[in-house]
């Protein structure tokens, strides 16, 4: 969950990367034309992430990441990196909303004429606040199941803050509506209005709803590469993980309150059938995730694969030395790296090389094969490793070298008789 | 109901403080941690504020110690690297 993303201060663009962590990746060719001086690589991103041919800005030169041109240009952080796409992607969230709002209000007006419009306004926000929260915890697995969900993942921020803003929205109507007009505290009364904790029927299911609008509240404010950067990705990461808690403390809310006073099934059945969803498919991503941490223990260089094993320009992951590793093939050249992007941790080996760079599918940060460094101005740099090619099969030394570190990209030699072919 | 009243009186004054230190990090303290954060817009600075008020106490923690970079991440790879 993350709001916004680094911008530069001026419009120069010479290196590829610089665009791409502008966020304006996304951006439409008429937008682009004038952010991508340097190269087209962002649009090849952009088209990558949304499966489309990419379109190449005439005006840009040839330059590729590994030319390793330098820019003027700084950097800083802006509050949300919008383009045209974000835009697009913001705006189908919010008349969604607005759609399910309006019908949810609608129709309960209508099947149930005596309840409020508190009432209708608190059960709007907070199944809508729930029903996103499930869409958020789908969208991760079906990335790690297929890429053509990563067009999801590359906004989802922005449907964390939004699950916790309506959630916040119910949050404080409810607490009007129950705790506001007795003489305690509305949120002392909201700890001890019910103390029957022994009872499932009338158990204070309130404050676990509370609690996990704190945990979505941490997650929420924390939704910035500012954030990222300072928490590092590790326990950035940590702390939205939480919202697994925070979820299993909102099926408990709905579970122990609403749903005791519920006559028809469609509610619980609703929940149930997401529920299953957002479980199997968690579980089906970690089966799938578990087959790529089969580690060989080795002190000395280990074969991993074979150079027909991996694609032009992609990655084929294995585990060594407890984390992944992300082995890319590349204009007949072969280069090892630590699979773990340092913005959000999002896994390399998923991505391609994009113009000479490795390119996150998450999010497009950018590393130098060779070096597991970024192109300048900026300063990310992962974990390389050695290598060997023997015959076809490749070898990689367990040992990672210092993040950053150049390690020459091993040829692969073409067989003589393919060759005079 | 004491223990409540306390818990709340408390969240209130960790809240109180987070908002009278939010306004000179994201005018100040914020570049000092953070190079990047120097030449941030204002809406950014306007976007971190819940999360300075909420995550003051660690913020100060880096500015009393004279933190100027975001630290580095660590993870199996990176610590094997070290050795």
């Amino acid at each position: 969950m993350l709001i916004g993303g680094l911008r530069k201060s001026s419009a120069n663009w010479k290196v590829c990367a610089t665009a791409k962590r502008n966020d304006s990746f996304a951006s439409t060719t008429t937008s682009l034309h004038h952010l991508c001086i340097g190269c087209d690589c962002a649009i090849d991103f952009y088209c990558w992430l949304i499966g489309a041919q990419a379109t190449t800005c005439k005006s840009a030169p040839a330059a590729g990441c590994s030319a390793g041109k330098e820019s003027p240009v700084s950097v800083g952080y802006k509050a949300v990196g919008w383009n045209r796409q974000k835009r697009i992607y913001d705006f189908v969230l919010v008349a969604g909303l607005v759609i399910y709002l309006g019908l949810f209000i609608g129709l309960g007006a209508v099947v149930n004429p005596n309840a409020t419009i508190e009432t209708l306004l608190i059960r709007g926000f907070g199944t809508c606040a729930i029903l996103l929260l499930h869409i958020v915890l789908c969208i991760g697995p079906l990335c790690r199941l297929s890429p053509s969900f990563l067009p999801l993942l590359y906004n989802r921020r922005h449907l964390g803050v939004m699950t916790f803003l309506l959630g916040l929205m119910h949050g404080v109507f409810s607490i009007i509506q129950f705790h506001a007009l007795g003489n305690a505290n509305p949120l002392v009364s909201l700890f001890i209005s019910n103390t029957r904790f022994t009872s499932l029927a009338n158990f204070p299911f309130q404050p676990l709803g509370f609690i996990a609008l704190v945990i979505l509240f941490f997650m929420a404010a924390t939704s910035h590469d500012f954030w990222l950067a300072n928490l590092t990705a590790p326990v950035w990461k940590a702390l939205h993980m939480l919202v697994y808690v925070a979820y299993g403390l909102l099926i408990a809310h709905v579970t122990l309150g609403v749903l005791q006073a519920e006559t028809s099934p469609i509610l619980a059945t609703t929940l149930g059938v997401g529920m299953v969803i957002v479980l199997s498919l968690q579980v089906l991503s970690a089966l799938r995730e578990r087959a790529l941490d089969t580690e060989q223990a080795d002190k000395d260089f280990v074969q991993v694969c074979s150079v027909d094993d991996i694609a032009e320009n992609r990655a084929r992951i294995v585990s060594l030395s407890g984390e992944r590793v992300a082995i890319f093939k590349y204009d007949g050249k072969i280069s090892a790296l630590s699979n773990v992007c340092q913005h959000q941790n999002g896994p390399l080996g998923e991505g391609k090389i994009i113009d000479g760079c490795v390119t996150c599918p998450w999010h497009g940060f950018q590393y130098l094969p060779a070096s597991g460094a970024s192109p300048a101005p900026f300063t990310e740099k992962v974990p390389t490793f050695n290598l060997k090619i023997i015959g076809s099969k490749i070898f990689v030394h367990p040992q990672p070298n210092p993040p950053g570190t150049f390690v020459e990209p091993t040829r692969i030699e073409v067989p003589k008789m393919e060759a005079v072919r | 109901m004491i223990v409540a009243q306390t818990i709340v009186w408390l969240l209130g004054i960790y809240l109180l403080v987070g908002l009278i230190f939010a306004p000179y990090f994201i005018i100040i303290g914020a570049g000092r941690i953070d190079p990047t954060a120097q030449q941030s817009t204002w809406g950014f600075r306007l976007i971190i504020m819940p999360g300075v008020i909420a995550l003051w106490p660690l913020l100060l923690l880096r500015l009393l110690r004279g933190v100027r970079h975001p630290p580095t991440e660590n993870n199996a790879h990176r610590g094997a690297a070290k050795k």
